[in-house]
């Protein structure tokens, strides 16, 4: 998958997630900038992100992610 | 010895004298001599503890540096962590077990053959034990290598300023100062003082102060009416948080002094909107440290529960955390009952956000202050559990302070003292949250202005300080 595509897929699961029409994704995106993006939620935008793409993380994994760029990195090598 | 002896006041500024005047090479090991004096001092015997967790967690996280298969560096994980929870499960939980074990069995006829073993707690266990598992699990996780030098893994497990009460560190942030120390820097040292000397103010006129009130009328329950019983329950949260958080000031200060930064353990607590905010500012090293190595890990287990998975996880990880504070119920009912609030929380989350858009009403200030109020009560409530004897006990203040009027018992002198310092406490925090950066006294560009502060805050802990020896809250867990 391309990543511009991703980033598209990405948008659409963070807006459904944080409940915020307007959030747009972008490589450098953290928790810090998302109102409601906290320890909780995080693990539901996880889950969502694994059943939309039909992929697994690994607890290390999401221990490397910083930002959305890190996550996206990652997901490209699984698709 | 403890922060607020005067051996301490002795025994720190030559340990400051003598860390800066040993060549920069070796500084981690007059650190590490230092710590261990000062562990040594409270109780030889227990130093020998200290020293067998450090030593397990060496040779085990070097042993996990050592294999690239992930299988058997996890089994050296799990070894090391079993390992070094022994102890802590031995002193701090054996004894209540057993006693609980053996009424139950006595019920039913029964008698229990092995004899009451009473352990006095070797103090900091519980904190040093965490350092140890947080280090193990980061090196597991490959965040960092192990370190190779046996000295300086003993120094962050034993590091003097936070071996008693933490804050609990990580070994990313510590290891690489005790590697590189910083030159002397007058900046630093007058930084240390200052968090020192407010540290001591907490403690002291603060914590003491309410802790005199507050002891009287828990220790005697049913005969105070539901008034007093409310008042100390409302304040006994000051008095927990000057404790913990003017031991923390101490602590960071201390290490300040040495030119070592150390992790913030309070941001005003008492200013939090909700339950979620307060716990990522209320004994903050011990939340990120349940929240990185149990909730992560439980949560992403239960991640396609989605929110059923995060309210589990949120449950068990502040269960573990009460029973963190001790093996007695109380403790069990104040973890589930910040589990429970942290959960209705979560759940309502979306549509809290969006009513507060909808009305607008995140920034009036009525409403934070609703919320702020609403959040303290939910804490105080749980913190009747943390601070009575027994569920029965706490179940008595509650019910008394729902039922039962009656007179205020006034301590007049110690209330006076203990809500005047409570208030220049809470107002130093007020304008730090609300105007940051504005009426500045410790940091104030006038010199008359600072040392004016300075001298007054020094005068006043001599003067309203309590200076019998009182413990650190957190010592006993």
């Amino acid at each position: 998958m391309e990543r511009d595509l991703l980033k598209e897929k990405l948008t659409e699961i963070f807006r459904r997630v944080f409940n915020d029409d307007r959030l747009e994704v972008n490589d450098r995106l953290t928790a810090n900038d998302v109102s409601n993006w906290d320890s909780l939620s995080h693990m539901i935008l996880i889950g969502e992100v694994e059943k939309s793409l039909g992929i697994t993380f690994k607890l290390k994994e999401l221990n490397k992610m910083k930002n959305v760029g890190d996550m996206m990195d990652i997901i490209l090598t699984k698709l | 010895m403890v922060f607020t002896s005067i051996n301490f006041l002795l025994f720190f500024p030559l340990v400051a004298v003598l860390y800066y005047l040993t060549p920069v090479k070796y500084r981690w090991l007059t650190l590490l001599v230092v710590s261990y004096f000062f562990y040594i001092n409270i109780r030889p015997v227990y130093a020998l503890l200290l020293a067998g967790v450090t030593a397990s967690t060496y040779v085990f996280t070097r042993l996990m540096d050592s294999t690239a298969d992930d299988v058997v560096k996890k089994r050296y994980m799990v070894v090391n962590i079993i390992l070094i929870l022994l102890p802590l499960f031995f002193f701090k939980y054996f004894g209540e077990i057993n006693a609980g074990v053996t009424a139950t069995l006595q019920k039913f006829y029964l008698r229990w053959p092995l004899p009451e073993i009473k352990l006095l707690l070797p103090v900091g266990i519980s904190f040093y034990t965490f350092m140890a598992i947080g280090y193990t699990i980061d090196v597991y996780n490959e965040d960092i290598k192990a370190e190779k030098n046996f000295g300086m893994v003993a120094l962050f497990i034993s590091f003097f300023p936070l071996v008693l009460s933490g804050p609990i560190e990580r070994a990313k942030n510590m290891l690489p100062q005790f590697n590189h120390t910083k030159p002397v820097d007058y900046g630093d040292i007058v930084k240390g003082m200052k968090l020192m000397l407010w540290g001591y103010f907490m403690k002291l006129v603060v914590a003491d102060r309410i802790g005199l009130y507050v002891d009287v009328v828990f220790n005697e329950v049913d005969t105070q009416s539901g008034t007093t019983l409310l008042l100390s329950s409302m304040l006994y949260p000051f008095q927990v948080y000057a404790d913990l958080g003017g031991y923390s000031l101490i602590a960071i200060g201390t290490a300040k002094m040495l030119g070592i930064e150390v992790m913030q353990n309070f941001k005003r607590p008492f200013f939090a909107v909700s339950m979620a905010e307060f716990w990522r500012r209320w004994h903050i090293s011990l939340i990120t440290w349940i929240t990185d190595y149990v909730y992560t890990p439980l949560s992403f287990k239960f991640r396609k529960l989605g929110m059923r998975g995060v309210v589990l996880s949120l449950l068990i990880a502040f269960l573990i955390s009460g029973i963190w504070h001790g093996a007695a119920l109380t403790f069990v009912a104040w973890g589930l009952l910040q589990g429970i609030f942290l959960s209705m929380e979560a759940v309502m989350s979306k549509r809290r956000k969006s009513f507060e858009e909808q009305y607008s009403l995140g920034r009036r200030w009525w409403y934070i202050l609703v919320c702020c109020l609403l959040t303290f009560g939910l804490f105080a409530l749980s913190q009747v559990f943390a601070r009575a004897s027994s569920i029965s006990n706490a179940c008595l203040v509650l019910k008394r302070i729902v039922s039962s009027r009656g007179g205020l018992y006034l301590d007049m002198t110690n209330l006076l003292y203990a809500f005047f310092g409570l208030g220049i406490l809470l107002l130093s925090e007020f304008r730090d949250e609300f105007f940051p950066g504005k009426l500045l006294v410790f940091e104030n560009k006038i010199i008359l202005v600072r040392y004016t502060a300075y001298l007054g805050v020094f005068f006043f802990i001599l003067y309203f300080g309590v200076f019998n020896g009182n413990r650190f809250i957190y010592f006993q867990f």
